[in-house]
């Protein structure tokens, strides 16, 4: 292969691009923070989800807002952050519950009504439809057209994001 | 106010491959001749008018000028919404009778033409109060609007040629929902040769799943990578004490390091390399 088999990848503006920047810079944030002292699976585990959510974040925030579904991602993921950051007062967290089930009572509940007007022509595949609002970040809300279109930037993106993520381990295990 | 007239511009300002009103109808339309029948009323029907004269069956006001011809409205005395009469489009429309004579609705649909308007009119007007649900047609080609007896008369469209706004907003939504999942076919490996809406968002649900296990996965094996290397700082990898604010660097220099034998492996990271160069210089 040649060495410029990608030379779209060299585009600093590319979502490749954007994605591995952030990851490493993230990664090496999560590195510095402590040094691993021991192995027990409890502080593998929290590594781990400390880094899947990095990935993720690092992917919205590629994409900003410029679709529902990572709008929706940041959302979560800043939500879930607070909340845990506000554990220790439990009024606050009591608050950030109330917010998040108030929203997820008016998504399903646009769900609803969105789910009345879809119609009978789609009566074939409304299940998958729902499965696929689960799927998705941010596909509660969404009728049937959008979320097709979500779901088509959201794979690309799942894509591009195992891709490097791949490589980067690759890169670094050997 | 003019119903009829209004409705003829509506009619062919939403749908210009209709034919004009004045092909399809001959005849002068009389919107206040007899106001107890939906004649020529104009081709401007509209689904709420329909389902609004399920409502008021004796209630012929100004909104049934706008049923077309065929639809004569025949006393909707069982006042019954129909939703499925789609286009109203004369030259498309098929009448068909709503009761028991459901096996009608085939003939119908082949014989609707529309040189049979003046004498669906005729027949319609002659027939306008009767109601007698007899489902059989008496042989009446050229009318297919009668199956008199009938209490309301639906229309529908023939084929691929839907004019209601409604119904053309529909198709419309269906375009724009089949283009989307050739779109989304072409990203998912395949899904090309999968046939069937419902099959094709099976392998998509199950696509974006395997996906997420792998993000998953990946995401364990960096942390295993970068738990071995932060044991042992002689490896070359993130360096704890150059994390600070220049990953580039780190970077570079990690390529650096593995210029050889990252060469011999073959060209599986150069994407990888071309970009670390890059971002490398680019911070430098």
């Amino acid at each position: 292969m040649s060495p410029m088999n990608n030379p779209q990848d060299l585009n600093p503006s590319s979502l490749k691009s954007r994605f591995t920047t952030r990851f490493l810079r993230a990664l090496t944030k999560i590195n510095g923070q402590k040094p691993i002292s021991s192995s027990s699976p409890r502080e593998m585990f929290q590594r781990y989800r400390r880094i899947k959510v990095a990935a993720d974040k690092s992917m919205a925030w590629s994409v900003r807002s410029r679709r529902t579904w990572s709008r929706a991602m940041l959302w979560k993921l800043r939500s879930r952050y607070s909340c845990r950051q506000a554990s220790s007062s439990r009024r606050s967290s009591v608050r950030t519950s109330t917010i998040i089930k108030s929203r997820q009572a008016k998504t399903s509940h646009e769900k609803e009504n969105k789910n009345t007007t879809t119609g009978q022509d789609e009566v074939g595949f409304v299940v998958q439809a729902d499965k696929l609002r689960k799927l998705v970040p941010g596909g509660e809300a969404m009728d049937l057209c959008n979320l097709l279109g979500e779901t088509a930037h959201y794979i690309k993106c799942l894509t591009t994001q195992v891709q490097v993520m791949r490589k980067i381990a690759h890169f670094y295990s050997l | 106010m003019d119903p009829p007239l209004i409705n003829e511009l509506h009619f062919s300002a939403a749908n210009p491959s209709a034919y004009g009103l004045a092909e399809i109808w001959p005849f002068p339309i009389n919107p206040g001749s007899d106001p107890n029948v939906a004649t020529a009323g104009g081709l401007g029907f509209r689904m709420g008018n329909l389902g609004g004269f399920g409502d008021t069956s004796g209630h012929r006001d100004g909104s049934m000028e706008e049923s077309t011809v065929t639809e004569q409205s025949v006393g909707y005395g069982a006042g019954t919404k129909r939703k499925d009469l789609s286009s109203e489009d004369e030259s498309s429309k098929i009448v068909s009778t709503t009761t028991s004579a459901n096996e009608l609705n085939d003939s119908n649909g082949k014989r609707m033409k529309m040189l049979g308007t003046k004498n669906e009119n005729a027949g319609s007007k002659a027939k306008v109060e009767a109601n007698s649900a007899a489902g059989s047609k008496p042989g009446q080609n050229s009318k297919p609007a009668e199956p008199p007896k009938q209490d309301y008369i639906h229309v529908r469209a023939r084929r691929g040629q839907a004019t209601d706004s409604h119904s053309l907003a529909e198709k419309a939504r269906r375009e724009k929902i089949s283009e989307r999942m050739k779109i989304l076919q072409d990203l998912v490996p395949g899904c090309n040769k999968i046939i069937g809406k419902a099959l094709v968002l099976d392998e998509i649900i199950n696509y974006i799943q395997s996906l997420h296990r792998q993000v998953e996965f990946l995401s364990m094996k960096l942390e295993a990578v970068n738990s071995r290397m932060n044991m042992n700082p002689s490896i070359e990898g993130f360096h704890s004490k150059d994390l600070g604010s220049q990953p580039f660097d780190v970077a570079g220099m990690i390529f650096g390091s593995q210029t050889a034998r990252e060469y011999a492996q073959g060209s599986q990271p150069e994407w990888l390399q071309m970009h670390v160069i890059g971002t490398f210089k680019r911070a430098t």
